[in-house]
């Protein structure tokens, strides 16, 4: 392997033709690639001497055979010189600031001196110098003439991409024409008597002799006689001429600018002489960038630059030719813009005004610039992303029997990822058996790598042979077993949680699992959602993405500091339903709760049932997972108090305000106050006991859920008729032309405002109505007071009123004219004919509302796919001007130029993730002493703890001695 | 006209001597240019500011009460 090499530093500028010769291996000539033999011709575009892609041949320049050798560069030397497309702008302000004549820039002494500081200026507060080469040349523009050489100068016209024309004013053919005419007098003005020549040459100072020739147009009057004329007779005499300026004139021009004045505009001379920017010789890229390929039929493919250099060397031979046989200036002409063309498409085949060049297909050829923009180009997509390789990609789906940190991984996957084994003393029992059980067995190898370097594949026929074969100092690379640390990743990723690390569980079947904790940090759900695993291959990787990278340090998100790994959606409902009401459960219905957590012993009985049975309370086996030292009194989101003394939660309700993804406070507590461990551990078992919950209970939901009795139907309707009729009220008062306007707002918005707030009131009261009519216990109202899913909304518009449709931000008002649909009469402003649905989803809509809220729906969808797709290119360009930002060892935040960008991290140099949620009190000093206090003089071994004699290991797999140490009593291990 | 640096929200700046400069340059350990800028034209400078001076700007912070930051003043 090669080692890699450090870049000192990279330089950008242009290259002299004489560098593109000397560097060159081979001047080619023939436009052919191979002869008839399938030999590439000498001095053709397949010459051996600019590298090889055939295997076994000999590279003719370096020796090497293809795979060592990189390519060699060969030239074409240009028939004539052509402007390279990439600078064309560049060359254009050079030739509007630079004298026509002198070369020199069109500044004065001063002007240039001060030009000059202002670069060096902003050079060094590292701003953009070309800002500055702009107004340079804007003022340089202004000059008539060369301040150096007083010769005048023209103006410069570009015409895309690649001419440019010296506009300049000449005498217009018809002057003496011009000249009669306006001395005529004027038939609209009585007193105007013309001008006669005498009269004319006195005020022109010309010879009254002169006169007459200019008008007889034997005198053509250039320079000040033009200018005398044209001040006596307050006319135009002249007429615009475009000369085309060849890139040969332009060569001429760039080589005469001296490099101080290049200096002046930020340009550096050495490294860049403007000449260079129109090309005399072309490079001509190695054949290892252009390789032909050999299809099945024999036929051989070129590659397109290829396709492009075959042009140019044609089009260069003709140009040639043409010029000795002494061809017209014409055709000459046209040979040069074809060479032109041909060598700007090689360069940049996307250039708007100009026609891509095509493959014989009718595709588009992908030349230079191609290769490099976009998405799938170098950069984007060779350099900063690639395909790798130890990395597997399948369908999701969820196994709440799996802790937070694991991921199920399909055998077939494992048995294709592999770790590297170093085979020690220690576990060469271990590497044997692995080789021994083969690659195709799961816990297998697929190679065995020997202290010579050999890689030898293990198979199912050698690998009982083999395995005898390793000894220590080999190398083995195995199967994934369950406990090896791998990365997983869904996409978007838009947060660091996006790319988190799992430990195995090797599985069954073809899919990733998932413990359902940990969708919302992915944003994943398992309606066909696929992710990406990548298994890692050192130990540097494997150490910095357990300590780093596992799921449980990632339970607090930097986003808002708070966790946004908890219980969502069932594992809400189901601690609901077990603490709500807190329901009595028996020994075995209390055991079957707790079974999947490390709870096995239950404490004391709340009491004895009826029949005498012993029962513990939902509230009772809840605190089974919460540690016996926790304190906490918050707000529910049902609204009652929850109180947790000393590990019991006496009174409240757990629902998503306790231990919610997204700020859960217990979750939250936990993993700030505790450990990572102790937070994970909480919301596994969280999850399990809300699953077991939630099967003792049962939750489901049907459309008789949402139905509610007719009297409320009744009740609902009478709210909307009472808002028809208010509607009614308001239009009529409209209609007579005595509605009042709403400050800032025409008579038709307030009407329109007023009728929508009418009828969001109505939509409201109707919900209203339908809440009162729920059961505490229905299971639709359970999931929406818990925070589980769905809003009150949603039910409002399930069994009470959909409500009002919008289209951007109105009622709807579109359509035909003057009506949203042909059922209405034009200028009916009543509520069902602009949108309002009256029924509910449960009640079914009528043809005209399903319409309705299709517009509303349809905008909907419209708006998030825009949305979307622009946050994601904002997203992008955010994430490029930020990505040079280190925060320092010193607290501060600098960019690589060393500019700071921030004194202190983030103003206060804390981690959000380390801060409290507590509003009042940011970083909550006294809180975490006062605790830390009680817990050292609490008991001799809390103590002892405190003073650190025994030190808690770090980061455990799971695995590592499988929850022995959490039956135990939990340990930190962060 | 209305004085914006005396309004609430506008934080406090003042223009450090060259000693004060030349302290906080070490204490970050970078040149007079690698700080952040503010344009002479803010009306937020005080009078006597001139491109080249060094601005103390203290604000008041949710975290640590009072954040400090240093801008080079420039045209
Ligand atoms: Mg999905
Ligand atoms: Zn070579
Ligand atoms: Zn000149």
């Amino acid at each position: 392997m090669q080692t890699p090499k450090e870049i000192g530093s990279i330089q950008f500028g242009l290259m002299d033709p004489e560098t593109y010769r000397d560097m060159s291996a081979t001047k080619v000539i023939t436009a052919d690639t191979y002869d008839d033999d399938g030999y590439p011709i000498d001095m053709g575009l397949m010459d051996p001497r600019l590298g090889v892609i055939d295997p076994g041949l000999q590279c003719r320049t370096c020796g090497q055979h293809s795979g060592s050798c990189n390519g060699h560069f060969g030239h074409i030397e240009l028939a004539a010189p052509v402007i390279h497309v990439g600078f064309t702008k560049l060359i254009r302000r050079l030739l509007r600031s630079t004298c026509r004549e002198c070369g020199r820039l069109s500044l004065t002494q001063e002007e240039a001196d001060e030009y000059r500081d202002k670069l060096g200026r902003t050079k060094e507060l590292g701003d953009d110098w070309s800002d500055v080469m702009k107004s340079a040349v804007r003022q340089a523009r202004k000059a008539h003439r060369c301040p150096h050489c007083g010769s005048p100068q023209h103006d410069i016209k570009h015409e895309k991409p690649t001419t440019y024309y010296e506009v300049q004013n000449v005498l217009a053919g018809d002057y003496s024409e011009r000249i009669a005419e306006a001395m005529q007098p004027d038939p609209d003005d009585e007193d105007d008597e013309g001008v006669d020549p005498v009269t004319l040459a006195n005020e022109t100072g010309l010879d009254a002799e002169r006169v007459n020739q200019v008008l007889a147009g034997e005198f053509r009057p250039v320079g000040d006689d033009r200018k005398a004329l044209e001040k006596a007779l307050d006319l135009d005499l002249t007429e615009e001429d475009m000369n085309k300026l060849m890139p040969s004139d332009i060569r001429d021009w760039f080589e005469d600018i001296p490099d101080d004045d290049l200096v002046t505009l930020g340009i550096d001379p050495d490294r860049s002489r403007p000449e260079w920017m129109i090309l005399t010789v072309l490079p001509v890229p190695p054949v290892t960038a252009r390789p032909s390929i050999t299809l099945d039929n024999g036929q051989r493919s070129e590659d397109d630059l290829t396709h492009k250099l075959v042009d140019i060397i044609r089009i260069n031979q003709r140009f040639m030719e043409n010029r000795e046989a002494g061809a017209p200036q014409l055709i000459i002409e046209d040979l040069w813009e074809l060479l032109q063309y041909h060598v700007t498409t090689f360069i940049d085949n996307e250039i708007s005004g100009t026609p891509p060049a095509r493959h014989r297909s009718g595709r588009p050829l992908k030349t230079l610039s191609q290769r490099l923009k976009g998405k799938e180009g170098r950069f984007r997509g060779s350099l900063s992303g690639k395909r790798v390789n130890f990395s597997a990609r399948t369908v999701i789906s969820p196994d709440p029997t799996l802790s937070l940190n694991e991921v199920g991984v399909p055998d077939r996957v494992a048995s294709e990822m592999t770790q590297t084994m170093n085979v020690t003393e220690r576990n060469i029992d271990e590497a044997r058996q692995y080789v021994r059980n083969g690659p195709e067995s799961h816990p297998g190898a697929n190679y065995v790598r020997r202290p010579d370097g050999r890689r030898l594949k293990v198979t199912e026929k050698n690998c009982e042979e083999l395995a005898e074969k390793v000894e220590l100092g080999w190398e083995v690379n195995r199967h994934l077993v369950d406990g090896d640390i791998v990365i997983f990743n869904r996409q978007p990723s838009l947060h660091r949680m996006s790319i988190m690390a799992h430990e195995v569980v090797v599985m069954p079947y073809k899919t990733f699992r998932l413990n359902t904790v940990v969708c919302p940090p992915y944003n994943a759900d398992f309606d066909g959602d696929e992710m990406n695993m990548h298994a890692l291959q050192n130990e540097e990787a494997r150490a910095e993405a357990r300590v780093l990278m596992r799921v449980q340090e990632q339970i607090l998100s930097p986003r808002f500091g708070e966790n946004i790994i908890g219980a969502i959606q069932d594992h809400i409902s189901g601690t609901y339903l077990l603490t709500h009401d807190n329901p009595e459960f028996v020994e075995t219905q209390a055991l079957d709760l707790l079974r999947a957590t490390r709870v096995d012993t239950l404490p004391e009985p709340a009491g004895e049932n009826e029949d005498g049975q012993p029962y513990w309370t939902g509230q009772q086996i809840f605190s089974e997972l919460l540690p016996d030292d926790l304190n906490m009194e918050f707000t529910s989101k049902v609204g009652d108090t929850v109180t947790i003394e000393d590990g019991q939660l006496t009174q409240g309700t757990i629902d998503e305000d306790a231990v919610g993804a997204f700020g859960g406070e217990i979750v939250d507590a936990l993993a700030k106050d505790y450990s990572k461990t102790r937070s994970r551990i909480f919301i596994n078992e969280i999850a399990s006991l809300a699953m077991r919950a939630i099967m003792h209970f049962g939750l489901s939901i049907g459309i008789d859920d949402e139905s509610i009795p007719d009297e409320a139907t009744a009740q609902v309707d009478e709210a909307i008729d009472a808002a028809y009729d208010k509607i009614q009220e308001l239009i009529e008062i409209y209609e007579a032309g005595e509605l009042e306007s709403l400050p800032g707002r025409s008579v038709d918005e307030t009407l329109e405002m007023k009728i929508m707030q009418r009828l969001g009131k109505a939509r409201d009261s109707a919900g209203e109505i339908a809440e009162d009519h729920f059961e505490e216990d229905n299971p639709a109202v359970v999931m929406s007071k818990s925070g589980a899913r769905a809003s009150m909304l949603n039910l409002t518009q399930m069994a009470g009123c959909v409500g009002q449709q919008a289209v951007r931000g109105e009622r709807i008002n579109r359509g035909y004219e003057g009506r949203t649909l042909s059922h209405y009469q034009p200028g009916d402003l009543s509520a069902e004919a602009h949108g309002f649905v009256e029924n509910s989803y449960r009640a079914g809509l009528t043809p005209r509302e399903f319409f309705f809220h299709a517009m509303g729906g349809r905008e909907g969808l419209v708006d998030t796919a825009v949305r979307t797709s622009k946050s994601g290119y904002l997203q992008r360009r955010l994430i490029n001007a930020l990505s040079e930002l280190e925060a320092q060892y010193d607290g501060s935040v600098r960019d690589t130029s060393g500019t700071i960008v921030q004194f202190e991290f983030g103003e206060d140099g804390t981690s959000p993730v380390k801060v409290s949620s507590d509003d009042e009190n940011p970083i909550d000093v006294e809180n975490i002493a006062d605790r830390i206090l009680t817990s050292e003089f609490s008991s001799a071994e809390e103590k002892e703890r405190f003073l650190g004699e025994r030190e808690p290991p770090t980061n455990l797999s799971e695995h590592a001695e499988p929850r022995v140490d959490a039956r135990a009593g939990v340990e930190s291990d962060d | 006209m209305v004085d914006v640096s005396q309004h609430k929200l506008v934080p406090e700046h003042t223009k450090l001597d060259d000693e004060a400069v030349e302290d906080v340059l070490q204490e970050y350990n970078v040149e007079k240019t690698n700080l952040p800028k503010i344009k002479l034209k803010d009306p937020a400078l005080p009078e006597d500011a001139e491109p080249g001076d060094v601005i103390k700007i203290v604000r008041n912070s949710r975290t640590t009460d009072k954040a400090v930051v240093y801008r080079l003043v420039i045209e």
